[in-house]
């Protein structure tokens, strides 16, 4: 039992994150949406650090450091598709876990290419096509359309499930990222912030519910540790613990980012608080390629089928007595 | 990264539920149920695992304990938990008060007290909580007065669980005129001392759980005191960071739904959709549930204060309890109130929503726990 991520990964993770803070923080966010273009400098970091060296799939260190770089990511709403480009095709396209109409996935303009991988782990390469979306919400999220393409780039059903599922994994490090900063930024406003003569902290439910947020993120990043660790150690039975693991990313997602937001008061909903910059921009990774109900019902679909890895059977076998 | 508890606790999981299998009637629910027979079933228990070596598997060898992993302790709290405390009462003396005893108590104490415990013959009941100090237990107002060599106990306790069953009682006094934590000192007091009565109080966990104890002028010789005069905050530390970690529950809300899906599928029953979705939810956080406890344990073993990771875990834990409580009360909907031999899984899934319900009160209240979890925030925001 030892839970925790190997030391080269931390200390990646700590080179990564020094380094999306030299862009910014949070900025780097603000200025790709004034400038689009500026997202080149993202790319040209990511290159600096390595990260094209990375294949979370070869072994546990650099799936590792893979997860870690998307939580570093995920603190500054880092605006780019951090997984799906080290999750790179064969042939070196990166990857896009796309729901089955539209087929759309944050980020899309940025390459002309990508291997969508759908719902069922099909894989298919795609076009960008059109503008993005260019929303509040999703300034980012761009349609494509899968075109036949070079057999490399067409996987067999197994392969793309594996892709979906490290996909989903890395995106779910990369929201956890999001919700750890959105805790620690209530935090550090409730203790600055001034009524009725103290500090936000100084009331009780204040203080509830920073905990609550505290815990819930506490809990996701076991299960994103725990997932990790499956999907390196029992590969052919890690797809419910995928699923769960981005279920729960969601449901936690929802009441963490609101909570933290609305301690924030009105300054919360300006775009020159991060609070306000994060929230907007963890909302395509929450809603694509599935959104928390459709996730949870894949979710109880994969239990009935594979069961559940604990303590007692689940699924198929459960209440066997002699099985766990 | 590893999260495999390693193949010690995978025997020693092995072993425990063979010897339950064995051994515990079916639809066992613990100790505290209106037929004696229960209680008699759990005392003999704690005498086979002691003969099995596995009553003492957290104490150290010195005191005649296994010394096992901090992992072999957490398999034996979650399967002993998951099977309805077979270990009836008598879990509270092995988790916490012989450690305490062992770290508290003189030559003579360890030499009476700890082969009872280790031999699974001797209840302990605690004696912390008190009218006007639950929560706030440094209010306490039982007081301890010198008399001769030894003492005299004035006072009144609440909520003490297994009271009416237990043979001695650890429990926590008020020396001198000192306030809150001061002189708080702790005695060791046989339950059939003169001046000790014990009311049970009505409640919906069933009969034994929640007593009044009545202290009138009760007296307790000088070996009574454990550890220092006014050293009591430290005992009362010490034993209730053990129960935030020591409750494995969510070992038993794994094992009520995996029954419960086993006997759906038996009787080819079929969960609606929307229950199915929260089935899966709820195993979801039930292995959130264990994973927080699993890194609570991994503080304690760092040596570190153990406060804020133990009750991060036990707020999920407890919540957790309460949804799956819920859940199985969904599923089973208008059989969900019967109760005893006749009721699904004989009864174990409305024992378990009664039982969830103090989930959140017992051993420290919800409340208490987001309060030790925001000033662990705050303090590391700053």
């Amino acid at each position: 039992m030892n839970p925790v991520l190997p030391q080269e990964a931390v200390e990646f993770a700590g080179t990564a994150r020094r380094a999306f803070e030299s862009l910014g923080g949070v900025d780097v966010a603000r200025r790709a949406e004034a400038d689009p273009d500026s997202r080149e400098d993202v790319a040209k970091l990511l290159a600096d650090l390595g990260v094209d060296e990375l294949d979370p799939l070869a072994d546990p260190e650099q799936a590792a450091a893979a997860a870690a770089l998307c939580e570093a990511a995920g603190r500054v709403a880092l605006p780019y598709p951090v997984g799906g480009v080290v999750l790179r095709s064969a042939a070196g396209l990166p990857v896009a876990a796309v729901p089955a109409a539209p087929v759309r996935v944050d980020h899309g303009d940025l390459f002309d290419m990508w291997l969508a991988c759908g719902p069922a782990g099909e894989t298919m390469p795609a076009r960008a096509v059109g503008a993005p979306l260019g929303t509040r919400l999703g300034p980012f999220v761009t349609d494509l359309e899968p075109v036949g393409g070079a057999a490399e780039d067409v996987l067999d059903p197994a392969s793309g499930q594996a892709l979906l599922a490290w996909w989903l994994t890395l995106s779910a490090w990369t929201i956890l990222g999001g919700l750890d900063r959105a805790v620690e930024l209530a935090t550090a406003h409730a203790q600055d912030r001034i009524q009725f003569g103290q500090p936000l902290t100084a009331f009780q439910t204040v203080r509830f519910q920073l905990a609550d947020a505290a815990i819930a993120v506490a809990g996701l990043r076991e299960l994103a540790l725990f997932t990790l660790w499956r999907l390196h150690a029992a590969p052919d039975h890690a797809w419910p613990d995928v699923v769960a693991l981005r279920s729960h990313a969601l449901d936690v997602a929802r009441p963490v980012l609101r909570a933290t937001q609305q301690l924030h008061g009105a300054s919360g909903l300006c775009d020159e608080v991060d609070i306000c910059v994060l929230v907007r921009h963890l909302q395509p990774a929450l809603r694509l390629p599935a959104g928390a109900e459709d996730t949870a019902r894949e979710l109880a679909a994969a239990i009935a089928t594979d069961g559940f890895d604990g303590l007692f059977p689940h699924g198929a076998t459960a209440g066997d007595r002699t099985s766990a | 990264m590893d999260f495999d508890l390693g193949e010690e606790a995978a025997l020693l999981r092995g072993r425990l539920r063979a010897l339950i299998d064995a051994n515990m009637p079916p639809g066992f629910l613990g100790a505290f149920t209106d037929d004696p027979s229960d209680l008699a079933t759990t005392q003999e228990f704690c005498a086979l695992l002691a003969r099995e070596g596995l009553l003492t598997v957290a104490w150290p060898t010195e005191y005649g304990g296994q010394g096992g992993s901090v992992w072999a302790q957490t398999v034996v709290r979650e399967e002993m938990w998951a099977h309805h405390e077979p270990r009836g009462a008598q879990y509270m003396g092995l988790n916490w008060v012989g450690p305490a005893i062992m770290a508290f108590g003189d030559d003579e104490q360890k030499r009476r007290h700890l082969p009872p415990i280790a031999e699974g013959s001797v209840i302990w009941c605690q004696g912390f909580s008190e009218p006007d100090a639950g929560s706030d237990l440094a209010a306490l107002s039982t007081r301890a007065t010198e008399d001769g060599d030894g003492w005299r106990l004035r006072g009144q306790k609440i909520w003490t669980s297994y009271a009416g069953m237990a043979q001695w009682c650890v429990l926590a006094a008020r020396v001198g005129p000192g306030e809150r934590h001061e002189g708080i000192t702790m005695f060791l007091v046989p339950m059939d001392a003169p001046g000790i009565t014990v009311v049970p109080i009505e409640s919906m966990l069933g009969p034994h759980h929640l007593n009044e104890v009545f202290l009138d002028d009760v007296p307790v010789g000088p070996d009574g005191l454990l550890g220092e005069v006014g050293g009591g905050w430290s005992v009362i530390r010490r034993a209730l960071a053990h129960e935030r970690v020591g409750i494995a529950r969510y070992a038993r809300c794994e094992r009520l739904l995996s029954l419960m899906a086993g006997e759906l599928r038996a009787t080819a029953g079929r969960l609606p959709d929307h229950l199915a979705v929260q089935w899966a939810r709820a195993l979801t956080q039930v292995r959130v549930a264990r994973l927080l406890a699993y890194r609570a344990v991994l503080a304690q073993e760092a040596g570190g204060p153990p406060d804020a990771a133990a009750s991060a875990a036990r707020i999920a834990v407890t919540r957790c309890d309460q949804l799956v409580a819920e859940l199985l009360f969904q599923v089973l909907a208008e059989r969900s109130l019967e109760a005893g031999p006749s009721a699904p899984l004989a009864g174990a899934i409305e024992d378990h929503w009664r039982y969830a319900q103090a989930a959140t009160v017992a051993s420290g209240t919800l409340e208490v726990q987001q309060m030790i979890v925001a000033k662990d925030l705050l303090g590391r925001s700053r």
